[in-house]
């Protein structure tokens, strides 16, 4: 399983408004296998979604364009393709499931015509073998009476139900590659893990390769083959999953971290926030974008913005000081979860 | 559904009693006198007073309106007194509403589906100079009164002009009613239905450009749907909820005429008679006139209500 599937080099992704360009995805290359699970994690801002949209050519032109960059999908270069083959692609072989169950379905139309509607087109399906398959589909990801509630509409369903049938549909045409952009953010903690489980399963019987968006490391943790971290548009740590959760060598990395809540964590002490705000994407600084932020910054970030570099097997780093975070992190994350505030 | 219907139904007695009230109270204790219209400036006051007692007008308020309204309700209206004299109210209003709702519906039938499609078109080429020019032309069209508008149209295109050596037109005759199909038609309608247009095309810009920012349309998009079916499956379908009450507003409004252009272009509708009315302060036409258009407007609401159940699968009357 080491063919790739998606090789996105150099990609930009921009958006003129009235403040300026401000600038969402600045340069991210990063490659996904078949069959490989990515997750893509990072603060509101990071360009995470913005340049999955990118991928998907869902960006509305103008405001946004792109001012560089390749997406390289099965050989094809997706930026290259014209509306109608890029339309044939969508929802096709390349499909994405959105953050908000609640807006993503269209209130006026029932389910199965919001499922078969793609399969009809992409299938060359009739009505009957669409209704056929979209069952199939609805029982796939746990609903019950199928047959039944594919003549309802979305807001008979609750918001799990409904973000298993934005999944259903995005697995309609069985796609090489399914983007999930938050599937879980909008919903409760044990409907989260009924949907996590639901594409753990649904991954494994399809063989799909996954791109999974998020902000919540604990998500991902269990779910992804390897994780991009991106800040304020770019991609600042790759690794795979223990890699990155075992030896985290950028500091924004740590932070994040260092920020996730523990169960074994005392009642008195506080969660540790990464002090500050990311820069602002219209006046990117030409430095390193984490730098006013950061414990180990030095002369060298404020002037040069840091490339990925290779810091250990298949594990890269943006930060000029990734040997100083391997020494000290260990010590930061100690304190941040095992700091009483009283003392 | 039936239930909220009849419900809804019981509802229209109460609503006419009001209004009837209203009018009726404005009609006798407001300025004029339908007498002293029809008698002329130097009757006498013995014989004033007698016709007077012959319509039974010197009786008390709720004598008066209890007979009208018993009389309403066995159907009779009342009586012209000055203009049509001795015709019933509900022949003058029989005779006239339909030259008004096929005038209006003229001018509905070209200004409403021109009106959606511009409005989609705007919607879609966002801030394009296309979009900006409409919203201007949209603007123009509200601002310019139908009274400075009606002439100068008029003057265009239904005299005789020479410019030079040449002589041109007149290209459209005006003045009376020949029925939907006649040249006549055209200025009246077309002057009728510029509101709407203007109206329409703002609304349904804005319930587009709100749709297609909606998250269901970028599902729709990355579907991989062709564009027109995103358009017209996704988009329109939802853009249309807001226009449903609008819509019921410019039906009803069909049933009320216009007191300015039918009169100024001598079409026999009810705004035409409704305007001879108040010249005249005939509140019996005036009465019969404000009941019908409450009528025609509750029973419009009742049907947008009822409408939305077919455009807006949530909602459900019980």
């Amino acid at each position: 399983m080491s063919n790739v599937l998606l090789d996105v080099r150099n990609l930009r992704t921009e958006f003129v408004t009235q403040d300026g360009v401000v600038h969402a995805v600045n340069g991210v290359t990063f490659q996904v296998d078949e069959g490989e699970t990515l997750g893509l994690v990072g603060e509101s801002g990071s360009g995470k979604s913005v340049s999955m949209l990118t991928v998907m050519r869902l960006i509305p032109m103008p405001p946004g364009r792109i001012p560089s960059g390749e997406v390289v999908f099965q050989g094809q270069d997706l930026l290259k393709l014209s509306n109608e083959e890029m339309r044939q692609v969508r929802g096709n072989k390349v499909a994405m499931v959105f953050q908000d169950p609640m807006t993503s379905l269209n209130p006026v139309l029932t389910i199965g015509t919001q499922i078969t509607e793609a399969l009809e087109l992409h299938m060359g399906m009739n009505k009957d073998q669409a209704r056929k398959r979209a069952v199939e589909l609805l029982k796939m990801v746990n609903i019950p009476e199928a047959e039944r509630r594919l003549d309802d509409y979305p807001h008979q369903f609750s918001g799990g139900m409904r973000q298993r049938v934005m999944i259903a549909m995005g697995l309609s045409c069985s796609p090489q590659l399914l983007i999930a952009d938050e599937p879980t953010t909008a919903l409760d903690v044990t409907i989260q893990a009924q949907i996590t489980d639901i594409v753990k399963r649904l991954k494994h019987e399809l063989g799909m390769a996954i791109i999974w968006i998020t902000h919540d490391l604990g998500v991902i943790a269990g779910l992804a083959d390897r994780i991009n971290v991106m800040y304020s548009g770019y991609i600042v740590e790759t690794a795979h999953t223990k890699e990155l959760f075992a030896n985290p060598l950028h500091p924004y990395t740590v932070g994040l971290l260092g920020s996730i809540p523990r169960l074994d964590q005392g009642k008195k002490e506080k969660l540790t926030p990464i002090e500050g705000l990311p820069p602002d994407l219209v006046n990117l600084p030409t430095g390193c974008p984490f730098y006013d932020r950061c414990t180990f910054r030095t002369q060298k970030c404020l002037e040069e913005n840091p490339p990925l570099m290779s810091v250990g097997v298949k594990h890269w780093s943006a930060c000029w000081n990734y040997e100083a975070v391997r020494e000290k992190r260990d010590e930061i994350l100690r304190r941040t979860v095992a700091q009483p505030v009283a003392a | 559904m039936l239930a909220y219907i009849v419900r809804r139904l019981l509802w229209l007695p109460v609503l006419l009693i009001l209004i009837s009230l209203i009018t009726f109270a404005l009609g006798i204790y407001g300025p004029g006198d339908p007498v002293q219209v029809m008698m002329g400036l130097h009757a006498r006051p013995d014989i004033i007073a007698q016709v007077r007692k012959e319509y039974g007008l010197d009786q008390p308020f709720p004598v008066q309106y209890w007979n009208y309204m018993t009389n309403a309700l066995r159907g009779n209206f009342g009586y012209s007194l000055v203009k049509y004299q001795g015709q019933r109210v509900s022949d003058l209003i029989a005779k006239r509403l339909p030259v008004t709702l096929q005038l209006n519906l003229v001018s509905v039938c070209w200004s409403l589906p021109l009106a959606i499609a511009l409005g989609i078109f705007a919607a879609l080429k966002r801030k394009s100079w296309l979009d900006v020019f409409l919203r201007g032309m949209v603007i123009l069209a509200v601002s310019i009164p139908v009274i400075g508008l009606q002439p100068v149209l008029t003057f265009l295109f239904s005299r005789k002009h020479e410019i030079g050596p040449m002589t041109l037109g007149p290209f459209l005759p005006v003045g009376g009613w020949g029925g939907i199909f006649s040249p006549q038609v055209i200025l009246p309608a077309f002057i009728l239905g510029l509101g709407v247009l203007a109206v329409f095309t703002r609304q349904t810009r804005a319930a587009m450009i709100d749709v297609l920012n909606a998250d269901y349309v970028r599902t729709a998009r990355a579907k991989g749907l062709k564009e027109w079916m995103v358009l017209v499956r996704h988009a329109l379908r939802n853009a249309l909820i807001p226009l449903v009450t609008l819509i019921g507003f410019v039906l009803a409004g069909m049933f009320a005429g216009s007191f300015i252009i039918e009169s100024f272009y001598g079409i026999p509708g009810v705004g035409q008679l409704a305007y001879d009315a108040l010249i005249s302060k005939e509140y019996y036409i005036i009465m019969a006139f404000t009941l019908m258009i409450a009528v025609v407007y509750v029973l419009m609401n009742l049907l947008i209500d009822i409408l939305y159940v077919f455009v807006d699968p949530r909602i459900r009357y019980k």
